[in-house]
């Protein structure tokens, strides 16, 4: 159960529109419970062979709902990540240094827009990422169930289809993570390193924006991937975030309560 | 023990369809129903040029391509016949007894073609999970499996660990097996369509994923009927295509996707996909000019704050530059999880496949089950061995991160896909170790010869 708490503080952390787009590990489970609960099949066992059947087309259709939605976003990061750039180049035609009508206020007050938005995609791009692989983590678990509860052979075939998916690969979306990250670095040159690790308090992070899904992302990955007593040669070893991080520690404001 | 492997695959299908019809009903509907996909799906394999590969057909043949198509440089697997076989669909429908017959053949067509994909591999795991560390278990869980309280269970497995894992090259035995079981099958006429799909195959395992504007369509799956909104993938190759025909037509107010599509010319591109994706593109170029227009409402640097989520008297910039920080982060964790996953994944697999030619090895020396126990261990050790170095390899990796933590940001490309080639590596020396026997205390296996057999059988694979 501590995947499911895992994935569903997750889902309630995560941006509102994706809230239903995650995987129904709940679901999943409750069906795995049912096969195996469902008298071991004879022959024509109909209750034993309807879940299981149930089981797989949840399965599926859920990896369906991973693709779509995965592929949605995909699409619309391609967009906005192209369309940032036209705006690049026009704030740098317009305003910038060698414009015809230079003008540093404007070009600073856009640029600074910009930032913000390239930033934003970034994260988003990013939460999308995580949001495949949490999908990717919860399936290979709740195949891993059914295999134990039911002694079949579903998990190694149909994870080895999983990893076909669109859904799972990631690497265009990776790709434009790296690309927001030189577009970063290129139009902002590194900044002044100041106030780095010296009295870095405790940083509240509010509201239910990215940033806070990021983080939220972050620990979760971290407490999932905490040994665990079924640790087995399939298992993720423990996440090691290195102590002597940049990032200050942050501390999540309690979850706004879900009150739709 | 071994001899329980043996059993002949009529039998335990004879014995419990129930369990394979979750396989191979849609498969064999999406055969039935969709003979002329094999033709469609022609066009793609043989369509380089700029052209999605997209086949609106069929699913069976979409997900052929997805799979092959989203490869994207991993070696296009066979598994979309897997991917098909296992998938079933909102008009599943469990008919035991037709299903009992066809069933083992539609299956063995598939693993026929499919040269990767070893499931074997499937029923050897699981038995090597259920196989705990000590060996007076491994006794009594090698029982298990040979008595009859799990007779459905085993005899599944074993049906399925001789069946599925054809592979020409290294299981040229299997296919006697699986000719037996053709010649049982009353509704052979069925596989015809299997030949179209080992021809099709070779087309696709030529990467066309590297090439510009690959697109990949997956069949709707909410239509049962042949899908009428299958999904594009788009790629920034094919955007950028579409933008200089937007362009072309006069901007995004003017352009109309009939003339849009008809610009991009790119083949299996319908008027839906260009209509969608040009309502996305006039959405995401709205907003930034009309907040550009209104410029100069100017935000309290407290709102700016509040807007970014950050309760600290920081400056926007640094608030940024600390939301960057996090999210490069959580992205780099992701990357590194993710191939940790694959590797996982792949080793799993191969160490299967290394334990079913150790047993075949052991068949084809003895019929005895002599060995039968020390495979369990040997298998477990290996198994111990793979997980052990999957935490060498996540710490490496963490490693390796960290020394680049001051590198400037500039390398962080370079640094991950140095990070990416290390799982490759490791993945070789968890081969070599493995050989090598360097393993620590637990497992005392006693036949060294077993193992440096194991080592050349390995080396040679």
């Amino acid at each position: 159960m501590k995947f499911g708490k895992r994935l569903k503080q997750q889902v309630q952390e995560t941006l509102p529109d994706w809230r239903d787009k995650f995987l129904s590990y709940k679901e999943l489970k409750k069906l795995v419970r049912l096969i195996s609960s469902a008298p071991p099949f004879l022959n024509g066992s109909s209750e034993y062979g309807k879940s299981e059947a149930e089981f797989v087309r949840l399965l599926n259709s859920e990896i369906d709902k991973f693709n779509a939605f995965f592929m949605e976003q995909e699409e619309d990061f391609i967009i906005r990540h192209e369309a940032l750039k036209q705006r690049i180049q026009k704030v740098i035609d317009t305003w910038g240094a060698s414009a015809s009508q230079p003008s540093e206020a404007e070009y600073k007050e856009r640029m600074g827009k910009i930032r913000k938005d390239i930033v934003n995609l970034h994260g988003e791009m990013v939460l999308l990422e995580n949001y495949s692989n949490i999908n990717y983590t919860g399936l290979a678990k709740i195949l891993k169930k059914y295999d134990k509860r039911t002694g079949g052979l579903l998990r190694l075939a149909f994870i080895q289809k999983v990893l076909e998916e669109p859904f799972f690969i990631t690497d265009l979306v990776s790709k434009l993570v790296k690309q927001c990250e030189n577009m970063i670095d290129s139009v902002f040159p590194a900044e002044e390193e100041e106030k780095e690790n010296e009295g870095r308090e405790t940083i509240t992070v509010a509201g239910k924006g990215i940033l806070r899904n990021a983080i939220a992302a972050l620990m979760t990955m971290k407490e999932i991937r905490r040994g665990s007593s079924t640790y087995s040669h399939f298992s993720l070893p423990p996440l090691n975030l290195t102590e002597s991080d940049l990032i200050p520690s942050f501390q999540l404001n309690s979850p706004i309560s879900v009150a739709r | 023990m071994s001899s329980s492997f043996l059993v002949l695959p009529t039998t335990v299908v004879e014995k419990h369809p129930n369990l394979l019809f979750s396989f191979q009903v849609s498969l064999e509907r999406e055969m039935m129903r969709n003979p002329a996909s094999q033709q469609a799906s022609p066009l793609s394999p043989g369509n380089r040029s700029v052209g999605p590969m997209f086949s609106s057909s069929s699913r069976f043949s979409n997900d052929m391509h997805v799979s092959s198509v989203s490869a994207q440089g991993r070696q296009s697997h066979n598994s979309p016949f897997i991917s098909q076989s296992l998938r079933s669909r909102e008009d599943f429908t469990p008919t035991h007894d037709s299903h009992s017959e066809v069933q083992s053949t539609e299956f063995i067509a598939y693993s026929d073609e499919n040269k990767d994909l070893s499931w074997s591999v499937d029923s050897l795991l699981d038995f090597a999970e259920n196989v705990p560390v000590q060996n007076s278990q491994v006794e009594s869980s090698a029982g298990v499996f040979a008595s009859e309280d799990h007779a459905n269970r085993t005899n599944w497995q074993e049906w399925a660990d001789q069946l599925i894992s054809v592979d020409d090259d290294l299981e040229p035995h299997w296919s006697d097996i699986l000719n037996d079981v053709n010649k049982t099958d009353s509704r052979q006429k069925e596989l015809k369509p299997s030949p179209n799909i080992s021809v099709q195959q070779p087309p696709i395992h030529q990467h066309q994923t590297a090439h510009s504007g690959e697109v990949c369509a997956v069949a709707n799956p909410l239509s049962p009927a042949p899908p009428t909104k299958p999904r594009m993938r788009w790629t920034p190759e094919l955007h950028e295509a579409f933008v200089e025909a937007v362009s072309q037509l006069g901007g995004s107010e003017r352009a109309t996707p009939k003339g849009v599509l008809k610009h991009m010319n790119v083949e299996s591109l319908t008027i839906y996909h260009v209509k969608s994706h040009l309502q996305k593109y006039r959405t995401a170029r709205y907003k930034p000019e009309s907040s550009c227009g209104t410029s100069e409402r100017k935000m309290s640097p407290v709102e700016e704050i509040k807007s970014l989520d950050l309760k600290a008297s920081m400056g926007i910039t640094e608030a940024l530059r600390m939301q960057m920080e996090v999210q490069k982060r959580l992205h780099e964790q992701l990357e590194i999880q993710r191939n940790l996953q694959l590797r996982i994944e792949e080793q799993g697999r191969y160490l299967q496949e290394m334990f079913e030619k150790q047993r075949k090895r052991e068949d084809d020396k003895s019929k005895t089950p002599s060995s039968s126990l020390d495979d369990p261990s040997l298998l477990q050790a290996k198994l111990e061995q793979s997980s052990t170095n999957n935490k060498l390899v996540a710490s490496e990796l963490d490693i390796v991160k960290t020394s680049n933590e001051s590198a400037l940001p500039e390398e962080s490309s370079p640094s991950i896909s140095r990070k990416q080639k290390a799982p490759e590596e490791r993945n070789d020396l968890v081969l070599d170790q493995i050989e090598e026997e360097s393993s620590p205390a637990p497992t005392k296996r006693p036949r060294r010869d077993e193992s440096a057999e194991l080592s050349t059988g390995a080396a040679s694979n």
